[in-house]
C-alpha cells in the first residue's frame, strides 16, 4: 500500500457545515424519484379532497368575499402542506440521527447543531417546490384565482415557506428530545392534528364552539392562515404578516433552543 | 508520556447499574497497534466510544495525541478516524460522494476534496465502484469504502470497532495489510476484535477486557507464553499402532488426547519432551504420517483467561 498524502486543510465553519450538508440533504432527497413524485403528489392529493369534501362550506356567510371556497382553501392548504412537511422533517430527522452517518459526525469537527440547520433547510427547499405545484395545480385544475394576482399568491407562498422552516424547528425538538420512532409517531399526531383543525383553515372561526375559538387564538396556524389568504387576496395589512411571522418566529426560537440543548448533551 | 498517542487512567463507564468499564488504565505508544479483545459486553464499545469522544466517562481520564476526551473534544475530533461496527456510510449518494462531503466538512475545498476522494477510491481499490449508490454496495465494498471513509482527514489515531465482522477471509486479510500499513506509515490504530487471530497477526500489544476489567495485557508473544506449552500432535498410519503409542506415552507421564483413531495429541513443556516422543516412536518402531508442534494460539489464552473468570464471579 501506498502512503497516504498528509492533509492541511484547516477547518471548516459553521456556515460552510450548514451549506455542505443542506446539499448533501437535497442530493439524497432528488437521489430518488419516487420520493420527488409522491411528496409533490402529496399536497395536490390533500388539497383536491378537501376542496371537494368541504365545498359546500363555501357557501356560509363568512366566506363570501372570497368568491369560491378554492380561494378561500388554497391559502390554508399551504400552511396545512407545510404542517406536514415538518412532520416529515421529524421523521427523517430521527432515522438520521441514529443512523451511521450522524455517529460519523459525532467523532469529527463538526457541530450536530450546523447538521440540524442543514436538515431544515433542506426540507424548506422541498416545500417550495411543493408548493409551487399546488399553486399552479389548483391554478389550472380547481379555479384558483386569488384576488391578489400572481404576486399576492407568491407573497403567500412565502410565508407559508417561513411558517414551514419555522415549524421545522418544533419537530426537530420534538425528535432530538423523544428519540423514538413509535413515540414521535404518537407525539406528531397529538400535535399536529390540533394545530391543524383548531385553527381557521378549514372553517371560518365564528362557525366554532367557543373553546375551539380559544384554541385557534392561541394556535400560530391560525395566524399563518390568516395571513397568507390576506396576501392572496390582497388585501394584507402589516398586523397581519406580522402577528404570523411573530408567531412563526417565537416557534422557531423555542424549538430550536430546545433543540440544541438535547442534541449536545 | 510524549511518546504516548493515547493515555487512559481509571476509566469508568457505568450505565446504570451496570458497569461497562469498572475503573481501566492503558498506554498505546504512538504508531502501535493496539487490540483490545473481548466478547460480547465486555466493555470495548463503551472504551472506542469514549476514546472517540462520543460517550462521556463516569469517572477517570483519557487522552488522545495530549487533549483530554472531554475538556478538548474538538481537538480530539480533528485528530481521529472511526470505524464502527456498522458501516456510517451515507447510503443515498455515491461512494465518491461520501468521500467527498466528508472531506469537505473537514476543511477542504471543492477541488481539494475531489482528489483526496479518488486517492482514496484508488488505495481501497473502490474506482470501479466509485458512482454507485452506497445502498447499493457489498458489505465488503462498504466496509471498505467506510475505512476509507475514516482516512480521508488524516487521522493520527484511528479506531476500529470490530473491522473484520462480516468480511469473508480474503477481504479480511486485505484489511489486515492496510491497517499495518498505516501503522507503518506512523498512525497509531486501536482495534476492537472478537478474533484472536487478528490480534495476533496485527497488534503490536493486546489488552483483554473482561466484565469491565483488563484480565490481561502484553504483547501476543508475552500473551502465549505465559500459557507456557506446546501441543505435539501424532499422527499414525495404523490404529494398533495409535493404541499401543498411547499406552506408552501415558507410561511415561504426559498429558494424551486422542482426537481422532489415527491421531495423538500430546501436551509437552519442552524441547526434552519432544525428543522423548521421538524415541518412544522409535523403539517401538510405529512408522508416522504426521508430526506437528503446535504453539499455542490467543484463543488459548483468551479461553483460560474466561474460563477462570467465569470461574471467580
Amino acid at each position: 500500500m501506498t502512503a497516504l498524502s498528509q492533509t492541511d486543510w484547516g477547518a471548516s465553519g459553521f456556515p460552510a457545515q450548514v451549506r455542505i450538508l443542506a446539499w448533501r440533504g437535497l442530493r439524497a432527497e432528488l437521489s430518488d424519484w419516487k420520493l420527488v413524485f409522491f411528496g409533490l403528489l402529496q399536497p395536490v392529493v390533500l388539497l383536491v379532497l378537501f376542496s371537494q369534501v368541504f365545498r359546500v362550506v363555501g357557501g356560509l356567510p363568512g366566506l363570501a368575499g372570497y368568491g369560491s371556497y378554492v380561494n378561500f382553501l388554497v391559502p390554508a392548504t399551504m400552511i396545512t402542506i407545510a404542517l406536514t412537511t415538518a412532520m416529515g422533517t421529524g421523521a427523517a430527522l430521527l432515522a438520521e440521527l441514529y443512523g451511521g452517518f450522524t455517529s460519523r459526525l459525532r467523532c469529527m469537527p463538526v457541530s450536530l447543531v450546523a447538521a440540524l440547520v442543514a436538515r431544515t433547510l433542506a426540507d424548506v427547499v422541498r416545500l417550495t417546490a411543493q408548493l409551487v405545484v399546488v399553486v399552479a395545480a389548483s391554478y389550472l385544475v380547481l379555479g384558483f384565482r386569488p384576488a391578489g394576482g400572481v404576486l399576492g399568491a407568491l407573497a403567500a407562498v412565502a410565508l407559508a415557506v417561513f411558517f414551514g422552516w419555522c415549524l421545522d424547528w418544533v419537530f426537530v425538538a420534538l425528535t432530538t428530545m423523544v428519540r423514538k420512532v413509535q413515540a414521535l409517531q404518537a407525539v406528531a399526531f397529538v400535535v399536529t392534528f390540533p394545530l391543524m383543525f383548531a385553527s381557521s383553515a378549514y372553517m371560518p372561526i365564528t362557525a366554532m364552539p367557543l373553546w375551539m375559538r380559544v384554541a385557534s387564538a392561541v394556535n400560530p396556524v391560525t395566524y399563518a392562515v390568516d395571513a397568507t389568504r390576506a396576501l392572496s387576496a390582497g388585501v394584507a395589512s402589516v398586523s397581519v404578516v406580522g402577528a404570523a411571522t411573530g408567531a412563526a418566529a417565537a416557534m422557531a426560537l423555542v424549538g430550536g433552543l430546545a433543540a440544541t440543548r438535547a442534541i449536545t448533551r | 508520556m510524549q511518546d504516548c498517542a493515547i493515555v487512559v487512567e481509571g476509566l469508568v463507564k457505568r450505565f446504570g447499574e451496570v458497569k461497562a468499564l469498572a475503573g481501566i488504565d492503558f498506554t498505546v505508544r504512538r504508531g502501535s497497534i493496539l487490540a483490545v479483545l473481548g466478547h460480547n459486553g465486555a466493555g470495548k464499545t463503551s472504551l472506542i466510544d469514549i476514546l472517540s469522544t462520543r460517550a462521556k466517562p463516569t469517572a477517570g481520564h483519557a487522552s488522545v495525541c495530549g487533549f483530554d476526551v472531554v475538556r478538548s473534544a474538538k481537538q480530539v475530533r480533528r485528530r481521529i478516524g472511526v470505524t464502527g461496527q456498522f458501516a456510517a456510510l451515507d447510503d443515498a449518494v455515491s461512494a465518491r460522494e461520501n468521500l467527498v462531503v466528508l472531506a469537505r466538512l473537514l476543511g477542504a475545498d471543492r477541488q481539494q476534496a475531489r482528489t483526496r476522494a479518488d486517492e482514496l477510491l484508488d488505495l481501497f481499490d473502490l474506482t470501479a465502484y466509485a458512482d454507485r449508490p452506497a445502498r447499493l454496495c457489498s458489505g465488503g465494498l462498504r466496509r471498505r469504502l467506510d475505512l476509507a471513509a475514516s482516512l480521508v482527514g488524516t487521522p493520527q489515531v484511528l479506531f476500529l470497532d470490530e473491522p473484520s465482522t462480516g468480511l469473508d477471509p480474503v477481504s479480511r486479510s486485505g484489511l489486515w495489510e492496510t491497517v499495518a500499513a498505516l501503522a507503518g506509515d506512523g498512525t497509531t490504530v486501536v482495534v476492537t476484535t472478537q478474533y484472536l487471530e487478528e490480534a495476533d497477526r496485527l497488534a503490536d500489544e493486546v489488552i483483554v477486557l473482561g466484565l469491565g476489567h483488563i484480565t490481561l495485557a502484553g504483547t501476543p508473544a508475552h500473551l502465549k507464553s505465559q500459557l507456557g506449552s506446546q501441543v505435539v500432535s501424532l499422527t499414525v498410519k495404523d490404529s494398533l499402532d495409535a493404541d499401543r503409542l498411547l499406552g506408552r506415552i501415558t507410561e511415561w507421564g504426559l498429558g494424551v488426547d486422542r482426537p481422532t483413531a489415527l491421531t495423538i495429541t500430546v501436551a509437552v513443556t519442552g524441547p526434552a519432551d519432544i525428543v522423548g516422543l521421538v524415541r518412544i516412536t522409535d523403539a517401538e518402531s510405529i512408522s508416522l504420517s504426521g508430526f506437528t508442534v503446535t504453539e499455542p494460539s490467543l484463543d488459548d489464552v483468551y479461553r483460560s483467561v474466561h474460563r477462570s473468570m467465569v470461574v471467580a464471579t
